[in-house]
C-alpha cells in the first residue's frame, strides 16, 4: 500500500513539475520581456533581484531560480495592481474550490439515488423519466443555463441574487476564503442572516455547475447498477434468500459505486472548467473571474500564475480521488500501475 | 413423496432469432434423502434447470411448467417472499462458477457470516451474535476441508485458488442446513484427492443428515459411486431417468447408452484396444434445434416417427422418452 501511495506521489510531483515548466515557457511565449513576464516587475534590475539571479544567467539557471521561487510562493506581482500574485490566488482559489465542492456535492446527493433507482428497475417509467431528464440536462451548455437561471430567478422572479458570494453590506471579513467558514469566524454580524444570504448567493451558481456533472453521474451510476445487478454473485445472493434490500445495500451498491470514483476523477477537470465559466457570469470572486480580469487587462504574470494554480489544483484533486478509489477497491491488484 | 417435483418444465430464452426453447418439457424429481445425478453434455441445459429452480430469472427468460412443487407446495404460485423463504432455509445452490458467485469487494468471511440464518445465532447483543456467526462459519469452513480458515476468511475472492473457492461455496450452501443441496459441477477441475474429499463429504451429509443432493456433473464414475438415481438431459430434453443401477445395467434410451459407453473407465467388460464408442456429430446449438426428438440427427435408431417428440413412458420407476428404446421387444 505504501508503495502505491509513493507511486501516486511520484506521479503528482512529476506532473506538477511539467506544469511549472510550462508556466516558465509562457514567460518566453507571452509578448514583452521575459523577466517582467516571470515576475511582474517592470525594471529588469528589480526582476533579477526578485528571482535572485545575475543578469547573465542562462536559460537553465533562470528556470532553477523560477522553480525555487514558485515552490516558496514567490509567484511574482500583478503588473496592474502590483499586489503579490500568491496572496491574490489565495484569495480567489478558495471561492472556486468552494463552488466546485458544493456543485459536486449536489450532483452526488441527487445523482446517486437517481442513478440507483433508474438502474434497479430498468425500462420502467421511472427509469425512462430519469434517463430522459439526464439527457436533457446533459445537453445544456453551462453558460446558457446560467444565463437562463439569472433571467428567471434573479431578474423576473427576483428570488435570488445574481452576483457575489454574500451581501457586501454584511462586511464578512475574509479569513479562510471559504464563505461559510468565514461567517462562522466573523464577530459582530448576524450569523443566521449571513448564512441564509450566502446560501441564496450560492444557489444559482451551484445549480448551473452541477447540472452537467449530475447528468454524467446519473448515467454512469445507472449503467453500473444495471451491470452489477446482473452479476452471478447477485444471483447467488438471491438464491441464498437474501432480501432485495439486503442484496442491494450489501453487494449491489458498493460494487456499483467502485467504477464511479475513477469517472469522478475524470470529471474534476470538466467541473472546474464549468465553475470558472459560471464564476464570470455570477461575478463570483474565484479563479475564473480573476483570470478573465487578468486577460482583459493583459496582465501576463497573472495569467501565468492563474494557469499554474488552476492546473495544480486540478491535478491534486484528480490524484486524491484516484487514490481514494484505489483504497476502497480491494479487487484492483496491489501491483497495478498508477495512472490518472 | 418427492421433495422437489418438476413436470414439463419449459424455459424459453429471447434471442436474436426469437424465443427458443432451451429446456423442452424437462422432468425432474428428487426424493427425500436421495442423491440424484443430473448429467448431460456441455450445453444440454443443466445449469438452466438449476437457474429455473432457484428462481429470479431475468426478463429475457420465460418459464412454464405443468408442475413445479417443493414438498407439495406449488413453487410457481408462490409470491417472491415465500419463494425467498424456501431458498433461504430449504434449498441451497452451489453455482458452476464459484468465484463469480462471490462478491468481489467483500471478504469471504463476511459473506459466509452474512449467510448464517438469524435463527441460528440466538438472542443477545450484536457482538455476541457476531461471535456466534463467526464460530458457525469457521466450523463450516473446516468441515469442507479448508484448514487455513483465518487466511481464507479474510481474503477477497480474487485472492483465492479456484478449488478453495469451490469448497467455500459448498460451505456457504451448507450454512443454512438445507434439505436439498443443488451442486452444479462442484468438483470441476479439482484434483483427484480433493474431489474424493468433497464426494465423501456429500455422501456423509446424505447419510447422517439425510441431506438430499441434486448433483450436476459430467463425471460418471463419481456419480455412479454415490448417486441413487440419475436423470439424463440431452439438449434441453430429459431423455431418461431412474435408479442408477437400472440405468447402468439396462439403459433404454440410445443417448444414455452412448453416454455410458463413452466413459471407458465405467465399463468393466471393455476388451483391450477396442475403439471408443461415441455418438457421431455434436450437440446442436440452440439456434439449430431439430424438431421432435432432439437426438434425431445423431441417432442410429431414428425413424420417421422421431420428428414427433416422444412421450414419457415408464417401466416401474424408470422413465424414458424414445419411440424405439433399446432392450425392449416392441422395436
Ligand atoms: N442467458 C442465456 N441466454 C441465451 N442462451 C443461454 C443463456 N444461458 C444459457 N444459454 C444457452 O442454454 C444452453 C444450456 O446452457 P447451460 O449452461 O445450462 O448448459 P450446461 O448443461 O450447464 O453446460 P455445462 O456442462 O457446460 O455447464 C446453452 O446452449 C447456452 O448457450
Ligand atoms: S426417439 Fe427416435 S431419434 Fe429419439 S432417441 Fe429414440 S430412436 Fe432416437
Ligand atoms: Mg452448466
Amino acid at each position: 500500500m505504501t508503495k502505491i501511495l509513493l507511486r501516486y506521489l511520484n506521479l503528482l510531483v512529476l506532473t506538477l513539475l511539467v506544469v511549472i515548466v510550462f508556466s516558465f515557457t509562457l514567460g518566453y511565449l507571452f509578448p514583452g520581456d521575459v523577466y517582467t513576464n516571470l515576475t511582474g516587475l517592470e525594471s529588469k534590475a528589480e526582476a533579477l533581484r526578485y528571482l535572485k539571479v545575475d543578469s547573465d544567467a542562462g536559460f537553465f539557471s533562470l528556470f532553477i531560480a523560477y522553480f525555487s521561487n514558485t515552490l516558496v510562493g514567490q509567484w511574482g506581482v500583478s503588473s496592474i495592481t502590483g499586489e503579490p500574485l500568491f496572496s491574490e490566488v489565495l484569495l480567489s482559489l478558495p471561492a472556486t474550490l468552494e463552488l466546485g465542492f458544493y456543485a459536486l456535492l449536489l450532483a452526488v446527493v441527487v445523482g446517486l439515488p437517481c442513478g440507483f433507482f433508474a438502474g434497479l428497475k430498468p425500462q420502467r417509467s421511472l427509469d425512462m423519466s430519469i434517463l430522459g431528464a439526464s439527457a436533457v440536462m446533459y445537453s445544456f451548455p453551462v453558460f446558457w443555463l446560467a444565463m437562463v437561471f439569472i433571467l428567471i430567478f434573479s431578474l423576473n422572479l427576483e428570488w435570488l441574487p445574481m452576483s457575489g458570494r454574500v451581501d457586501l453590506l454584511l462586511n464578512v471579513p475574509t479569513v479562510s476564503g471559504f464563505i461559510f467558514v468565514d461567517i462562522l469566524l466573523a464577530d459582530n454580524i448576524d450569523k443566521g442572516h449571513a448564512f441564509v444570504d450566502a446560501l441564496k448567493h450560492l444557489a444559482l451558481p451551484t445549480l448551473s455547475v452541477s447540472i452537467i456533472t449530475m447528468a454524467t453521474l446519473i448515467r454512469a451510476v445507472r449503467r453500473s447498477t444495471l451491470d452489477v445487478m446482473r452479476k452471478p454473485y447477485i444471483i447467488a445472493a438471491q438464491s441464498r434468500g437474501l432480501s432485495s434490500a439486503q442484496i442491494f445495500l450489501k453487494h449491489g451498491m458498493r460494487n456499483a459505486l467502485l467504477p464511479i470514483l475513477p469517472i469522478m476523477a475524470m470529471q474534476v477537470t470538466t467541473l472546474i472548467t464549468n465553475v470558472m465559466i459560471v464564476e464570470s457570469l455570477f461575478s463570483w470572486p474565484g479563479m475564473g473571474h480573476w483570470l478573465l480580469q487578468a486577460i482583459y487587462q493583459q496582465d501576463y504574470p497573472a495569467i501565468r500564475t492563474g494557469l499554474l494554480a488552476v492546473a495544480g489544483a486540478v491535478i491534486v484533486l484528480t490524484i486524491i480521488i484516484e487514490v481514494l478509489s484505489r483504497l476502497v477497491d480491494p479487487s484492483r491488484e496491489k501491483f497495478d500501475r498508477v495512472a490518472v | 413423496m418427492a421433495l422437489l417435483d418438476i413436470k414439463n418444465l419449459t424455459l424459453e430464452i429471447d434471442t436474436d432469432n426469437g424465443w427458443i426453447k432451451a429446456l423442452d418439457k424437462a422432468n425432474l424429481s428428487v426424493r427425500e434423502g436421495e442423491i440424484q445425478a443430473l448429467v448431460g453434455e456441455s450445453g444440454s441445459g443443466k445449469s438452466l434447470i438449476v437457474r429455473a429452480i432457484s428462481g429470479g430469472l431475468p426478463p429475457q427468460m420465460r418459464l412454464t411448467a405443468d408442475r413445479m412443487t417443493w414438498r407439495g407446495a406449488n413453487l410457481l404460485a408462490m409470491n417472491a417472499e415465500q419463494r425467498r423463504e424456501i431458498m433461504r432455509r430449504d434449498i441451497a445452490v452451489v453455482y458452476q462458477d464459484p468465484l463469480a458467485s462471490l462478491d468481489p469487494s467483500v471478504t469471504l468471511g463476511e459473506q459466509l457470516e452474512e449467510s448464517v440464518p438469524y435463527e441460528f445465532v440466538g438472542k443477545g447483543w450484536f457482538w455476541e451474535k457476531q461471535k456466534e456467526r463467526k464460530r458457525i462459519a469457521i466450523e463450516l469452513v473446516h468441515k469442507v476441508g479448508i484448514k487455513d480458515h483465518a487466511g481464507v476468511m479474510s481474503a477477497y475472492p480474487h485472492q483465492i485458488a479456484s478449488d478453495i473457492g469451490q469448497k467455500f461455496m459448498i460451505a456457504m450452501a451448507l450454512v443454512s442446513q438445507p434439505a436439498l443441496l443443488i451442486a452444479d459441477d462442484p468438483t470441476r477441475g479439482m484434483e483427484a484427492t480433493t474431489k474424493v474429499q468433497i464426494l465423501k463429504l456429500f455422501k456423509r451429509l446424505n447419510q447422517t443428515k439425510r441431506l438430499s443432493i441434486l448433483f450436476v456433473g459430467h463425471d460418471l464414475l463419481a456419480i455412479s459411486s454415490m448417486s441413487d438415481s440419475m436423470t439424463v438431459l440431452y439438449c434441453g430434453q430429459t431423455v431418461e431417468s431412474g435408479p442408477i443401477k437400472q440405468l447402468q445395467k439396462r439403459p433404454l434410451h440410445p443417448y444414455t447408452k452412448a453416454l455410458l459407453d463413452s466413459a471407458p473407465s465405467f465399463r468393466a467388460d471393455l476388451p483391450p484396444k477396442s475403439p471408443l464408442v461415441t455418438l457421431p456429430g455434436t450437440i446442436p446449438t440452440l439456434q439449430h434445434l431439430p424438431i421432435g426428438c432432439r437426438l434425431g440427427p445423431r441417432c442410429h435408431r431414428a425413424q420417421k416417427t422421431c420428428v414427433q417428440t416422444p412421450a414419457v413412458r415408464k417401466i416401474h420407476d424408470h422413465f424414458y422418452s424414445c419411440h424405439y428404446p433399446l432392450h425392449t421387444n416392441n422395436s
